[in-house]
């Protein structure tokens, strides 16, 4: 419960940062594309057979002093499996037939700093808050098995951009980072057979920069 | 083995040529008594099992048996070093084996016990068809069907006294067996009779038709009563006589062989049902369902009727699932046995009681031949008739494991996981565990299958 406590203060803070009047702020539209590990991977790997996979997203990135920017964000991952029975960890998973969708939507709310601001090749850090929402469909023979939840946790990456064109509107980046959020999963099912609860997990994304200056030179 | 008062209604189920009334024409109120007691002998005189150590070549086999004093021997199907010695008349069974013992070839050997059929003794002919069948409610059936009606590549083998599965006219008595009326388009894989060793497992008696039939009688077809899992095949494994009386020795026969049955290159045979017992036990087929266990089969077997806190043989065998009976309570029923190696309890049924108050006793009822037809050598009449025991619970737990396997499993130990882990707690259990009064409780297939999600479980 602390972590959803938690989330909408941060959002304050980072929207409180924003807000904050800039001789030189940036204003940047990132697309999003990549690979999002599941931190459940092996309750992933018994039900939809692999224990990652692509995710899309977008963010709004605003510098509010030199180096410093917050972000907001939306990742999405989806993937379809089956229902299975598991007896124990280490089990043979087996596999029943009832197809199951499984979606994942990251929302990550985040400060960050930029390193060599202006430079054609800015590496950057960042961390914060993410809030992950899991949703799990299945219906057997008209019974439907579904179930949601948001949880709060924390997120933390690194990234270096590149500045595409001389005048640094469009650049492309690359961002790795982990998210950890506990207490989500666990409760029934698989998860609970193999004692996992955490929805968070690695993840490896590609973006595309649209950069606009607020305000004075960038 | 106790002997039980029965009402019975009987319906012919109508053969041409038969004295019986036609089918659907009357039905017959009667009071009638089981003809069927359990033997009380432990084991069948002039007769022990050898085994043979690994290595032992046909000489040494002769040279023991020369040496043994044994009249005669049969070879085991299945086991190259397992053999059925018949003594010399008055020769003494445990003097035998105390002698065989001794001898360096063999392994061991032990009197060939008897096992016997463990049903309630009684039974209720019948033509009400499904609404009289307490014990598919109670299985939460309908829910079932729902999700799995069962798949012919599924078998459950019936170690019992055979199946009324086929037309045939015996050569050698030139009895006619008739294939009973409801089987609908129920698949038999080829079993065997090893206790006339043919490759006519027919029912000389009842028992293990009915038994069959709760686990895969034509269901939806308009006619006779519904099996729980009715689209599995089955398996007719003839181990018990027209007395329901079996070997120890044609058990194990009958457990091996479905097991190393096969059917293009797979196989079928995932469950063997049991409905039998002994209060004593054997090596021999302890080492048969130690194969069956490590090819990963599922054993299902009765508790035992003698309401004792002891589980029969084999029911008490590690890995085998003893089933206890319930009434239309949910409560054990009187004859019941229980135990520490109890795993389930199931509907066997209380023909002394009508707790559903359906103005029929609370039998299992299923399609059967005839008993009063097979008094007078009769095996192409058959009734709806009710039985209980726990010979007649023990199927609806096989036929549940047959329905997970149907679904897609194909561990077996995850098969009885899943069952014990859905089952209903009866008497107190833990949500986590069992108790010796009810095992693991009344298996809920409708719960089991549906299986696991990534945070969703059974519904209960």
């Amino acid at each position: 419960m602390s972590h959803v406590r938690r989330a909408p203060f941060l959002l304050a803070a980072c929207l409180a940062l924003a807000a904050v009047p800039a001789p030189a702020a940036e204003v940047a539209i990132e697309g999003q594309a990549g690979y999002r590990g599941l931190a459940f991977k092996d309750t992933a790997q018994a039900l939809l057979g692999k224990t990652g996979g692509g995710t899309f997203g977008g963010a709004l990135r605003v510098t509010v002093w030199r180096g410093l920017f917050v972000s907001a964000g939306y990742r999405t991952f989806s993937a379809d499996g089956e229902r299975v029975f598991l007896a124990s960890p280490g089990a043979p998973p087996q596999k029943l037939g009832f197809p199951l969708s499984l979606k994942l939507t990251d929302i990550p709310l985040t400060i960050g700093y930029r390193l060599r601001q202006g430079k054609a090749i800015v590496p950057y850090l960042t961390a914060g808050a993410v809030i992950t929402k899991y949703a799990e469909t299945s219906s057997v023979a008209g019974e439907s098995f579904d179930q949601s939840v948001s949880k709060t946790g924390f997120i933390g990456g690194a990234g270096v951009e590149l500045r595409l064109v001389h005048s640094g509107l469009v650049r492309v980046a690359g961002e790795a980072g982990y998210s950890s959020v506990g207490s989500a999963i666990g409760t029934a099912g698989v998860s609970k057979v193999l004692s996992e609860d955490n929805i968070g997990g690695a993840y490896a994304v590609g973006k595309l920069v649209i950069a606009f200056s607020v305000g004075g030179r960038n | 083995m106790q002997t039980r008062l029965a009402v019975a209604i009987v319906l012919a189920a109508g053969v041409a040529g038969g004295a019986a009334p036609a089918a659907e024409a009357s039905d017959v109120l009667k009071a009638v008594r089981s003809p069927k007691v359990a033997a009380t002998r432990a084991a069948r005189e002039g007769e022990l099992i050898v085994v043979f150590r690994d290595g032992a070549d046909e000489r040494d086999v002769q040279r023991a048996l020369g040496e043994g004093r044994a009249a005669g021997a049969r070879q085991s199907r299945s086991q190259a070093g397992r053999l059925l010695v018949r003594l010399e008349p008055g020769d003494a069974v445990r003097d035998a084996v105390t002698r065989f013992s001794r001898l360096p070839e063999v392994e061991y050997a032990e009197p060939n016990g008897l096992v016997r059929k463990s049903d309630g003794t009684t039974f209720k002919p019948d033509d009400r068809y499904y609404r009289y069948q307490w014990d598919m409610t109670q299985m939460n059936a309908e829910r079932t069907w729902g999700i799995q009606k069962g798949k012919s590549t599924v078998a459950v083998a019936v170690l019992d006294g055979g199946i009324a599965y086929e037309d045939y006219t015996d050569p050698q008595t030139g009895v006619f067996y008739k294939k009973a009326p409801d089987w609908g388009d129920t698949v038999f894989l080829p079993g065997y009779d090893f206790v006339n060793g043919d490759a006519h497992p027919n029912d000389d008696e009842y028992h293990g038709t009915h038994v069959a039939s709760t686990i895969a009688e034509a269901t939806n077809n308009g006619i006779g009563v519904a099996g729980l899992a009715f689209g599995c095949a089955l398996m007719p494994v003839k181990v018990l006589d027209e007395n329901g009386e079996g070997t120890f020795f044609d058990l194990a026969e009958g457990i091996d062989y479905a097991v190393g049955f096969t059917q293009n290159g797979q196989k079928p045979v995932k469950v063997i049902n049991m409905s039998l017992g002994s209060e004593s036990s054997s090596e021999t087929v302890r080492s048969a369902v130690d194969r069956a266990l490590a090819a990963g089969v599922v054993l299902v077997a009765a508790a035992g009727n003698s309401a004792k806190g002891t589980v029969e043989f084999p029911a008490n065998i590690p890995g085998v699932l003893a089933v206890a009976a319930l009434d239309a309570r949910k409560e054990r029923a009187s004859y019941s046995n229980w135990g520490t190696e109890l795993h389930f309890a199931a509907p066997g049924g209380n023909c002394d009681r009508d707790d559903n108050a359906d103005g029929e006793p609370d039998c299992v009822f299923q399609q059967m031949p005839d008993p009063d037809f097979l008094d007078v050598g009769r095996h192409d009449q058959f009734c709806y008739c009710g039985l209980d025991g726990t010979s007649m619970a023990t199927p609806h737990v096989a036929a549940a494991a047959a329905l997970l396997f149907s679904q897609g499993f194909t561990d077996a130990n995850a098969v009885v996981k899943a069952l014990e882990q859905t089952a209903e707690r009866l008497g107190g259990a833990p949500a986590d565990g069992r108790n010796d009064g009810y095992g693991y409780g009344l298996p809920r297939p409708a719960n089991a299958l549906p299986g696991l999600g990534l945070d969703t479980g059974p519904k209960k």
